[in-house]
């Protein structure tokens, strides 16, 4: 069957996210599969009920999202919430809201899709501990360093730059800033600038009025005004074109924009945070970068140090992609192995913390559940072929050398204590320094047998 | 925005938003019983009694079935909990005429006996109040057709 023969309702069924609709008088008139599955509940046993009598959330009452909606004009994205199941759990979920409306642009009903965010909820509470800030996992200087900062900007409403490699993190901070933050109530936006074309960027961040160009029939907030009072998070924002920078250093300045096709000046009261990959200062001078947008954007800069700069926080990553995979896969791995952990500690990470995750999940994905730990076979071959021309730890042994970088530091000292089966006394005698000095390099490279 | 809207603050328990959404649905779609029957109540919750009134007369004379057959769980009728708490205070109210008269209203979405009951006796506070009166007699004849129909 053809996707325009496609009856709604199978398509609707077909989708992931529960979803439900309401008519005027807030009676479910549409519940989809995905929604049954997640509260419980039969189709039947709701459609013409009360969602409030359904869902039983405590924001029925107070933070009603059709209500919201209703009553702000604009959408909900990514809301949290709570809902009750009709066996009487409370499940937690996060939902995006909208209203339909009729031809004479009259609300005629609210659509509500969700999904059940438990998982994350058991991953958040479980992987709270002090290698984490608001989700960042950091165990270095460098790490703490730009925690300590996001406390001390947390009064701040000033802008702020994010650069590092990709997958550094950069998102992640990102949100730590917005969690600590006095705004982290208000709505937290997230813009890609890279993946829209120069028009839908400009209609996608200011808005658009119905004509405005072929496909806009009709009028839509941008995302600075959904924004407002909030966050607004532009995630590779380099790749802004460089029209669309001069808007946005006017919003920066002023607060203020017109949506596209109109004449009419909003202003908006929004805090920016935008990250980049890419070095701004040979942006700029190549032109492709404005100067005075990269100041504007530039009164918090934070750097975030690639992966291969930060060894010691690969074990603690590592733990938490782990622990991360073992409930989502459902098997009981613990652990890594050592020689995989070596090995892990070794590589050049041009991928950074994305490709560690992949790896590991790699990993999981190899690894049978009746062996809870990963070992170095079950590695993609990439990583384990970059192996063989990593030995510096032989060379160092050789020569006894405590000098070399934190992570070749790591794998001498690793593979000497092995050597000696972890007999501290013998290992200080053959590096030639004393024993507390030994164990203070141990706890300094977090090194755990 | 406003019936939905309304409805929602309805739903929530916010009277006064619910009223001032409601009306102004009301001047779009008049005849809407459906948002005449919500509008009674929050007008009566708001302290707005003369404009409960200026409500509930018409909607009687029109038809009783839409109040009288509205179902609490169904249409979400928040009348059951709103006496409980009035005739828990009852002592505290002063003007027993209006108190009654709340009351007489209020049951109408739930039982009609005991509509008629409360305004017979915001009757006896005002005996001459012909408004009264004729509430009095459309809810007796409205009863009076349903005995001879259950018959």
């Amino acid at each position: 069957m053809g996707l325009r023969e496609a009856p709604t309702d199978d398509i609707l069924d077909s989708i992931g996210e529960g979803l439900f609709t309401v008519d005027v008088n807030f009676k479910i008139n549409y519940f989809n599969r995905a929604a049954e599955t997640i509260t419980g509940y039969k189709r039947e046993e709701v459609l013409g009920r009360l969602c409030k009598h359904i869902f039983q959330s405590n924001q029925c009452f107070d933070k009603c999202p059709i209500g919201r909606v209703l009553e702000s004009g604009k959408n909900i994205y990514d809301m949290e919430s709570t809902i009750r199941n009709k066996n009487g759990t409370v499940t937690p979920i996060k939902l995006n809201s909208s209203i339909l409306k009729n031809e004479d642009d009259e609300p005629v009903g609210g659509v509500v899709s969700f999904r059940d965010i438990s998982d994350l909820e058991i991953l958040r509470n479980k992987f709270t501990d002090d290698n984490q800030f608001y989700g960042v996992i950091g165990h270095s200087k460098a790490m703490h360093e730009i925690f300590e900062l996001i406390e001390e900007i947390a009064d701040s409403d000033a802008t702020v730059l994010i650069q590092g490699d990709s997958g550094t993190g950069k998102e992640m901070v990102a949100n730590a800033i917005q969690m600590r933050s006095q705004r982290k109530k208000m709505p937290y936006i997230k813009v890609n600038c890279s993946v829209f074309t120069p028009q839908l960027l400009a209609s996608e961040l200011f808005g658009h009025v119905k004509g405005a160009f072929t496909g806009a029939i009709k009028d839509r907030a941008g995302r600075f005004e959904v924004a407002d009072k909030g966050t607004l998070f532009l995630d590779e924002v380099a790749e802004m074109p460089t029209q669309m920078q001069l808007q946005l250093l006017r919003v920066l300045q002023e607060g203020t924009f017109e949506r596209v096709g109109e004449s009419k000046t909003r202003k908006v009261d929004v805090r920016v945070i935008a990250a980049t990959n890419k070095n701004l200062k040979e942006e700029i001078e190549h032109k492709r970068f404005r100067e005075d947008l990269y100041y504007r954007l530039n009164v918090i800069p934070i750097e975030i140090p690639p992966l291969k700069d930060r060894p010691e926080d690969i074990p603690h990553l590592i733990q938490y992609f782990i622990k991360k995979f073992a409930l989502l896969y459902k098997k009981n791995i613990q652990d890594i192995d050592d020689q995989a952990l070596d090995l892990l500690l070794n590589y050049s990470w041009p991928g950074n913390i994305r490709e560690l995750e992949n790896i590991i999940e790699y990993g999981f994905a190899r690894t049978r559940d009746n062996n809870n730990v990963i070992q170095l076979d079950k590695l993609p071959p990439s990583i384990r072929k970059s192996s063989v021309n990593y030995r510096v730890s032989d060379r160092m042994l050789e020569k006894s050398d405590l000098t070399g970088s934190v992570s070749e530091q790591k794998v001498a000292i690793r593979q000497m204590l092995e050597k000696h089966r972890w007999n501290k006394t013998r290992v200080a005698k053959e590096l030639g320094i004393g024993r507390s000095t030994l164990w203070r390099k141990i706890k300094q490279l977090d090194i755990e047998e | 925005m406003s019936e939905m809207l309304g409805n929602q603050y309805f739903l929530a328990r916010k009277f006064v938003q619910a009223a001032r959404e409601l009306e102004k649905a009301l001047l779009k779609r008049p005849a809407s019983k459906k948002i005449r029957r919500k509008l009674i109540i929050c007008h009566l919750q708001s302290g707005e009694m003369n404009r409960a009134i200026e409500l509930f007369v018409p909607l009687i004379e029109e038809n009783i079935d839409t109040i009288a057959k509205s179902d609490p769980m169904f249409d979400d009728c928040p009348c059951p909990e709103i006496i409980y708490d009035l005739e828990k205070q009852a002592r505290i109210y002063q003007d027993l005429f209006s108190y009654n008269l709340k009351l007489g209203i209020l049951w109408l979405y739930c039982d009609v006996d005991k509509s008629i009951h409360y305004f017979r006796m915001s009757e006896k506070s005002n005996p001459e109040n012909t408004l009264i009166k004729k509430i009095i007699s459309l809810l007796q004849e409205y009863q009076l057709k349903h005995e001879q129909v259950s018959r």
